[in-house]
Formats: C-alpha cells, structure tokens, sequence
C-alpha cells in the first residue's frame, strides 16, 4: 500500500510540477514540490522511506529537467534522508518549527545545487542566492507549512509517524 | 506530544546508509557512466509519466482555450491568433529572403540560388516546462520513439527555439536559446559576421566574439550560421538591441532580442540533425554559364 501510494505521488508530481506550477511561479520561480514532499515522507515515515523515495522522485523530476539524472536522484535522496534523521531528533514537530527547517534545508539544498550542476559562468554564487535559493525556499516552506498543517490539523500525526517507522 | 519510535528497526537505517553511500561514491567516481545507465533506465518510467503530463497538459489546454474563446472575446482572440500565425510566417519568410538576398549578392556570378528548403523535421507540441528553477527548458510530446535525439535543432516559423538536451521514449527535454547554459553559432545577416549567441539570466540572448572592426548596429538580425547546433543555416535568432564595446577588450559583443518569446511557444518543428543540408548542397551546384 506504501509502495503504492509513493508511486502515485511520483507519477502525480511530475506533470503538477511541470505544467501548472509555472503559472503561479512568483519572479520566474516556483516551488519544488518533490523537495517538499520528500521533506514530508522522510519526517513521516523515516529516513530509508525519504532516501528511496527521495532517489525516485529526484530521478523522475531530472527526466523532465535539463538537470543531470544522478545530481537531481542524489540531492533529494540525501534531502529525504536528512529529513528522517531530523525527524527522529525532534521530539514535537510543530508547523511553525517546520516551516523553519523547510526554510534552512531548502536554502542549504540551494547553495549546494549550483556547484553540482555547473551552470553557467553567468549564474554566479549570488546571482543563484537572490534569483532562486531564497524565493524557492520560502515558496517551498510556505507549501511545505500549509500541508503538513493540513494533514496536522486532520491526522494524528504521532500516530500516523509511528505506525509508518514501524 | 509526538510519540518518538526507536523501534525503526536498525537493519534498515543500515540498509539506508549503505544505499545513500553506494550513490555518493558512484556519483563521483563514474558520473558519465551512471548518467546513461539512468537515462536508460529512465524510459520506460518516463513513458509511465508522460500520461499522467499529458493528461494534464490536455487538461490545461482544454481550460486555456475554452477561456480564450469564450471567457475573453471570442473574435478579437481569434483574429489574434490568425495575425500571430500570420505575423511568425511573413518573419520566417522575411528571414529567408535576406538570407537569400544577400547570399545571391555575394555568389551571383558563381551560383544560381535555389530556393532554400528545410530539412526533415517532426512536429511537435509543447506539453510542460522545466521541473527545476535552474534551466529554462519545454517539454515537448514527442520523443526517441518518433526519431528524436540528444542535440537536434528546434525551431518555429519565427525562429529558433533551442536544442534537444534529453529524451524519454515519448517526450524531450528542449534547452531554450534563452538559457544561459546554451550556446549556437549565429551570423549578423548584414555585416556576414558570425559569433556564439549564449542565452543570458535576464530571459534574453547575447551574440558574443564580435570581430572588433565589425560595424554591426542595433536593429541587424542575426540568424543561425549553420555550423553547429543542429540547426540550418539562415534561421532567425533575433535582433540586436544593443552593441557592447569594452575598452581593450578582443571582441565586441551584442545583447539580442530573441524572435521567438519562449513563454508562448505552443508547437515546434524538431530538424533531423543527420538530414541538414551542407551549404553546397543548398546551394546548389554552380552550372557553367552557356
């Protein structure tokens, strides 16, 4: 059923983030979707779920990007993983102290892009700060906030996190 | 207060750790290697996807087109529509008959001029946008299966697009000429003076290794010098807004104004690289004066 449900989240994300997404884009940016859920899966369902899931989703998103494949899979899967091994320090994970560490993970996931990539001589260190890190990493923690707070507001979280690190 | 489970079994997170460090090692030691094998492994999980995209993308269209001809005036839209078309034509035609103007001053003695043709090309339909902020690309809905291959020139009636960076089997990954990470040789069609158009981060394009004694001026065009990119020879990129001469510097170079808006682009034609006529062969062989 997990399985299930990753790979509906897989295939349902890519045409979101690839056709609807670049009409509510803000300055040319919009959110990433797959990093905020990533985000989510890891703290949820724990460090393997977000690594794999991660891994899955980075490679599937890096199809439709002129992104190379194995920077696009590595970055999330390190993101997903990261995320559950946050998700296991943190004893109460409050959307407010979520939307923060989708703000600090987005922005730290930001920087490093750029020197994976090697983009353009064009697209310098501060060109990539103001131009993408800082408005993509509020858009994602803006999103990232109101989903869990949806999800928060409707599920039992706790239980929903243990019963799927189990 | 969330319950925190250290019963996540341990093998697991071993496993885990394991996987995420297997990637990290092969990331660095065999990128191009990995790269193809993903790409490979990639297709059949990019056909899975583009049904999904291409419902949405239907989806879309559909709700875009009915609010163009029914939410927002039905005949100003369409008559726009037809101007537009009109208008990307009269360009493409415009472009290919001072290319053709100034090549027949130039070789008038030697060659008789054949009406230029493109080659081989697919259409196809602009589906999607980049999933990432750092590249600007399209989507198209046609991939391997349809001939389509990795560096294969893209263009409209009004000009050149950009060029195939990756496929699945039923879509492609397009780098816009915008971009920065894209580079095309072009030629001012006055001066005959050729350079690297690079896309820039302003949405724009930049025509570089200007020749210093070029006397290339805001308002010429500039069109794809046929030598690389995949593209023939002739094909508009845009128009020169503005000459940049530094000080002491070799070249001089120009910012353009791109003749396709990438944003609007809604169908394209992909050229067929291996099908590119050289410039003999669209010219046409030179037959001796009777």
């Amino acid at each position: 059923m997990k399985a299930l449900i990753y790979f509906a989240v897989i295939v349902g994300l890519v045409p979101i983030q690839s056709v609807l997404l670049p009409h509510i884009s803000v300055w040319g940016v919009k959110p990433d979707l797959s990093f905020v859920a990533v985000c989510l899966v890891g703290l949820i369902a724990g460090e393997l779920d977000g690594l794999l899931v991660g891994l899955a989703l980075g490679w599937a998103m890096s199809l439709f990007s002129a992104q190379d494949l194995i920077s696009g899979a590595v970055l999330k899967g390190t993101t997903g993983f990261v995320a559950g091994l946050a998700g296991r320090q943190v004893v109460y994970l409050s959307p407010i102290v979520l939307v923060a560490g989708l703000l600090v993970v987005s922005c730290l996931t930001g920087l490093v892009t750029p020197f994976v990539l090697k983009l353009s001589v064009q697209q310098d260190w501060w060109w990539a700060v103001w131009t993408v890190v800082l408005p993509q990493a509020c858009l994602d923690a803006v999103i990232g906030g109101l989903i869990y707070w949806l999800m928060w507001s409707r599920l039992n979280i706790e239980q929903l996190m243990s019963e799927s690190r189990m | 207060m969330r319950m925190v489970n250290l019963r996540a079994s341990y093998s697991a997170r071993r496993v885990a750790l394991v996987l995420a460090v297997i990637l990290v090692l092969g990331f660095l030691l065999l990128p191009g290697q990995l790269q193809s094998v993903f790409q490979q492994m990639g297709s059949p999980l990019g056909w899975i996807i583009s049904w999904p995209l291409q419902v949405v993308a239907g989806i879309h269209d559909r709700i875009a087109d009915v609010w163009g001809r029914y939410v927002a005036l039905q005949e100003v839209e369409e008559e726009n529509q037809q101007l537009k078309r009109e208008l990307d034509l009269l360009k493409e035609q415009n472009g290919q008959l001072r290319e053709a103007s100034v090549a027949t001053e130039r070789l008038s003695a030697l060659l008789e001029f054949k009406k230029q043709v493109l080659p081989a090309s697919v259409a196809a339909q602009v589906i999607g946008r980049d999933t990432g902020n750092w590249y600007k690309t399209i989507i198209l809905n046609k991939g391997s299966s349809d001939g389509l291959q990795s560096d294969q020139g893209v263009i409209t009636p009004a000009g050149v697009v950009g060029r195939v960076v990756k496929t699945t089997a039923s879509t492609a990954v397009v780098l816009l000429v915008t971009d920065p990470n894209n580079a095309i040789a072009g030629l001012i069609q006055r001066t005959r003076d050729e350079g690297i158009v690079e896309g820039t981060t302003q949405g724009q394009a930049r025509l570089k290794y200007i020749p210093l004694l070029s006397n290339a001026r805001p308002g010429d065009h500039v069109v794809t010098s046929g030598l690389v990119g995949g593209v023939p020879r002739g094909i508009p990129i845009g128009t020169i807004i503005r000459i940049d001469k530094e000080e002491e510097a070799l070249f001089q170079s120009a910012e353009l104004s791109p003749e396709v808006d990438p944003n609007r682009v809604e169908e394209v034609l992909v050229i067929q690289s291996s099908s590119i006529p050289t410039e003999g062969e669209r010219l046409g062989v030179p037959k001796p004066k009777s």
